[in-house]
């Protein structure tokens, strides 16, 4: 590697990030501003305009930062920090329209599941830090929620890769199975056979409930609860900081709706279109189309969720996502790793049809 | 001899990659915006007031040691729904010396017959 | 005297210098406990110096080095293998880097950590000695001479685990070790016995060359790794553990957590290098599948290092006494370890299976920093606060900053987050194991994030939390005890931030010590392989 190429590299880095954090930001809050309305209408209310998110965000910023006296100063200021900070830096290993991952070769879907930890493990800490008790017993939720959600997402996240790892493309095995670059190119969809679609589908469902655990939203934010402990892990945080924990949220939503569109709906419509990739119409009209995927997964996965059910207490949140959920993406794994021997061409061998 | 280059590399894995010196630079630079958004917020609160009192409900407040939430409290909800999981473990963990032995025994007996026997 | 000659003669002198250094002490001792505590971090830090001069020299030139005690060459010339010797290739000279480490980071840290003890011309002897035997454990070619240092480690061991006497359940934890490590080492012994029986041979390299798999073989086998694996804490023999990590004082559980990796090492080396050229040959034809006899003990290893993660993951979650917690952490950290050796050696030969064994052999390096600074963050809140229990402690972040940093950094790391040196070896564990099953590579992920909620629960209850009246006056450790944890923090971050740098300068040469044995053997017995 040569000392330019090193500087384009982080040049692209750093304009990219900046790029990026504006992208997450404006349209984290534009969504939630959306997905406000939705539920607002499917309530049969009126609801909030959909700029309300921005004015939420000007207000907060215009109050008061109190400290608790029984916090930790330090810890309280930095982690609403470090976890907008995190959720960013994941967008940068995330495909957004026809644009492909800014830091494609230098981070893998394994990364990116390590990294949505650190917004929730800001989220807890910063709990914690608060030194209240319902903030203590907010955040120790939000701890078990994670741990929970977190085996589901780490069965589809594997299979995924497996199965691509023992994909033979042009009569190779496929190298880099857990990069994003290598998840888009070759859709899931495309190289299953028919239980394996089915098995597809449960992980995708799968994935659509862990959604609103990771983007602690009803009927899994129990952590927040804002009916018995007051907003748990917020009810110290005030003024900028929890306009910063607010931000956070929102683009956690973009990351985590552009996970879902990535690993199971990374198809673009210029080329469906005729576009030349690489040329601005073809951008354009992959970012709008990468919009309404957006759009429809967080409208699928958030705001339908949590109109329809309501909270469930802690310990039915872990038994939901250990038991019934890890037992369906487990199916799911199943029928993915029987797909190679028990495929649609083997059945109807099997049947005797052939 | 060792060349600066070498530190820079990407770990690869044959499966996938992970650089932590990009990482940085993007966390740097997003830390850095984040900060001056930040900037722009109200700095100020009133010390030592009612404000900074931790907020319970109205209810009143206890001395420092009862604010404080215990290690054994925590993770109500995971250790109660496997409850059934800690009950197995906890009769295993006896603390009786003969007992580690005998599973010494246990496991070598059960390498004996899979190396062994089959 | 120049370089070459040092570093020809560094093997010897890696294990003489604390050897000798160990029945000085007392010597010095009795001049003034000042100079003691120099002389003694002087001896680890020249030992150190060898370490360093020795694993430059293996890891740039991939060569071997023997050192014959009673020169000449090992083998005489009715061609029996009667001279100890010493070998060194990549894999010892990486375990001696980690056993270097962990012994000049005690040495440093005991400085503030035990003057307050009585009786530490007798600690600091015990510790050398300890160094000593790891040592010898570790670049000893002769499998007696390996028994024999293995036992030094042992009892010195054990008497440093009871060393608080005046708390009964100290000398409780040691006599359980030792109850434990002479069972163990007992059957070690009589493995060793099998094997000399038959081969006329005490020489690793000589018995590898020689080993025939035999039904002696095979029992010798399962004795060896068994002892080893007890004495490394696979669950479920894991129970002595926390027991002697948590009562003895946190300098000596970080040259524990040594000892249970050399432990380890030995399990490699006898798998790898003593039974190495029989490990893929089929044992028996069942239907179209051949039994392997990698495929078995792979399979073997896998089982048993997810139990030990789960176990020791899930037991962690609920202690409320620190240095147990973290013993139990230890415990899945090592069943991490286990897990990629164990699915290396059920794909050995693939390209992943390699993989594997670079990811358990970089996280065997990295467990030990990560556990140990771990500890000694835990030694550090005893030391300002006299409490173990998490349920007495709280808001300690504010008395004692930079303990709370470097615990910071043991968290993130013991845990996997990035950009800490654990990320790096779980990565590579994760991405090779699930090639062989996608569920060992799930319950890997799930359980390092079990850790993560372990440590939070940790940070929570011991530097959180509103302001304790009791802890008022508590100020953070002195300066012997933060640069001790500094060294190791640096240590994570350098392996964190820099992992493909270390991973082919220190890891690759080490795993492929593992991968193929014929250099080790050759370097012994001239041209006469098969």
């Amino acid at each position: 590697m040569e000392i330019h190429e090193i500087i384009r590299i982080v040049l692209t880095i750093i304009i990219g990030t900046i790029g990026l954090a504006a992208f997450g930001i404006f349209f984290g809050l534009l969504y939630k501003g959306l997905d406000r309305k939705i539920s607002a209408h499917m309530q049969g209310r009126i609801g909030p305009p959909i700029r309300q998110p921005f004015r939420d965000i000007g207000k907060l910023f215009t109050k008061e930062n109190i400290v608790p006296e029984n916090a930790v100063p330090w810890i309280f200021h930095l982690a609403p920090l470090i976890g907008l900070v995190a959720s960013i830096s994941i967008l940068l290993y995330l495909p957004i329209g026809g644009f492909p991952p800014l830091a494609s070769g230098y981070g893998d879907l394994i990364l990116i599941l390590y990294l949505l930890i650190i917004p929730s493990l800001a989220l807890v800490i910063g709990g914690f830090a608060s030194g209240s008790p319902y903030a203590t017993v907010g955040a120790q939720r939000e701890m078990a929620t994670m741990i929970a959600y977190e085996f589901p997402l780490a069965i589809i996240i594997v299979t995924i890769a497996w199965k691509l790892s023992a994909t033979t493309v042009g009569g190779t095995l496929i190298q880099n199975s857990f990069a994003i670059s290598t998840i888009t190119s070759t859709p899931v969809w495309s190289v299953v056979g028919p239980i394996g679609f089915i098995g597809l589908i449960l992980l995708l469902l799968a994935l659509i409930i862990v959604t609103p655990a990771e983007l602690s939203k009803i009927p899994f934010d129990s952590p927040e609860a804002e009916t018995e402990i007051g907003g748990g892990l917020l009810v110290e945080y005030s003024g900028r900081n929890l306009a910063m924990f607010y931000l956070m949220d929102s683009v956690k939503t973009i990351v985590m709706a552009s996970i879902i569109v990535a690993l199971f709906f990374p198809y673009n419509l210029s080329n469906l279109v005729g576009l030349d990739a690489g040329s601005y119409p073809a951008y354009t009209i992959d970012i709008i189309f990468y919009l309404i995927k957006v759009l429809i997964v967080l409208v699928l996965s958030v705001t339908i969720i949590r109109v329809a059910v309501a909270r469930l207490k802690i310990d039915q949140i872990v038994y939901t996502y250990w038991v019934p959920l890890t037992l369906m993406a487990l199916i799911g794994l199943i029928c993915i790793m029987w797909d190679g021997q028990f495929g649609l061409p083997r059945i109807v061998e099997m049947l005797g049809l052939v | 001899m060792i060349s600066i280059y070498d530190f820079i590399e990407t770990l690869t894995t044959d499966s996938g990659f992970w650089n932590p010196l990009i990482w940085g630079v993007a966390i740097v630079i997003a830390f850095l915006i984040v900060y001056i958004i930040r900037g722009f917020g109200n700095k100020g609160y009133k010390k030592e007031t009612e404000q900074t009192k931790v907020f319970l409900s109205g209810n009143p407040e206890y001395k420092e040691e009862k604010m404080h939430v215990k290690a054994s409290n925590l993770y109500w909800g995971f250790t109660e729904s496997l409850k059934w999981v800690y009950k197995v473990l906890d009769k295993m963990h006896t603390g009786n010396v003969s007992d580690y032995v005998l599973w010494f025994v246990i496991i070598m007996g059960t390498l004996f017959i899979i190396l062994g026997v089959i | 005297m120049n370089l070459e000659t040092i570093i020809t003669h560094s093997p010897a002198l890696i294990v003489a210098v604390p050897l000798l250094g160990a029945f000085l002490t007392p010597l010095v001792g009795k001049i003034n406990d000042k100079l003691r505590n120099v002389f003694v971090i002087l001896t680890v830090g020249l030992t150190t110096f060898f370490v360093f001069l020795l694993a430059n020299d293996i890891f740039s030139s991939g060569n071997i080095r023997t050192y014959v005690f009673g020169g000449g060459t090992p083998i005489t010339d009715g061609g029996f293998a009667i001279r100890i010797l010493f070998e060194v290739d990549g894999l010892n000279a990486f375990m001696a880097i980690i056993a270097s480490i962990l012994a000049l980071a005690c040495v440093i840290y005991s400085w503030a950590f035990m003057k307050e003890n009585t009786g530490l011309d007798k600690y600091y002897t015990l510790i050398l000695l300890m160094v000593a035997g790891m040592f010898g454990m570790i670049l000893t070619g002769d499998m007696f001479n390996f028994f024999v240092f293995l036992e030094i480690t042992s009892i010195s061991s054990c008497v440093l685990i009871a060393f608080w006497t005046n708390k009964g359940k100290a000398v409780d934890a040691g006599f359980k070790y030792i109850v434990i490590s002479a069972t163990g080492a007992l059957f070690i012994l009589f493995a060793i016995a099998i094997l000399y029986s038959q081969y006329n041979a005490l020489n690793m390299a000589f018995l590898a060359n020689s080993i025939q798999y035999t039904f002696l073989d095979k029992i010798a086998l399962v004795l060896l790794i068994a002892g080893l694996a007890m004495k490394a804490g696979i669950v479920p023999m894991h129970m002595w553990l926390p027991d002697a990590y948590g009562r003895a004082p946190s300098s000596v559980t970080l040259i524990l957590v040594g000892a249970t990796q050399v432990s380890l090492y030995g399990v490699l080396r006898m798998t790898f290098t003593l039974y190495g050229s029989q490990l893929t040959i089929p044992l028996k034809q069942i239907g179209d599948t051949s039994i392997t006899m990698n495929g078995l003990l792979g399979i073997t290893l896998i089982a048993l290092a997810l139990i030990t993660i789960l176990v020791g993951v899930l037991m962690a979650l609920k202690q409320t006494d620190f240095k147990r917690l973290i013993a139990f952490a230890a415990v899945g950290e090592i069943g991490y370890i286990v897990l990629a050796i164990g699915a290396g050696l059920t794909a050995m030969g693939t390209s992943y299976g390699n993989m594997a064994f670079r990811g358990g052999i970089f996280h065997i390096i990295n467990d030990a920093l990560d556990v140990g600074l771990l500890f000694l963050v835990a030694g550090a809140i005893y030391y300002a606060t006299k409490q173990t229990s998490l349920n007495q402690m709280g808001g300690l972040s504010r008395n004692m900053k930079y303990t709370t940093v470097f615990f910071l950094i043991g968290l993130l790391a013991v845990a996997g987050m990035p950009p800490m040196n654990g990320f790096a070896s779980k990565l590579l564990i994760y991405q090779s194991t699930y090639q062989v099953n996608p569920i060992i590579a799930i319950v890997a992920i799930l359980c390092s994030i079990l850790l993560l909620a372990v440590f939070v629960k940790v940070f929570h209850s011991a530097f959180l939390g509103p302001k304790l009246p009791k802890f008022k006056d508590v100020k953070d450790v002195p300066k012997s005890m933060l640069l001790a944890m500094g060294i190791i923090a640096c240590f994570i971050i350098f392996f964190g931030l820099f992992p493909e740098f270390v991973v082919n300068n220190l890891v690759k040469p080490a795993a492929d010590a593992i991968i193929n044995n014929t250099n080790y053997i050759t370097t012994v017995i001239g041209g006469a392989v098969p």
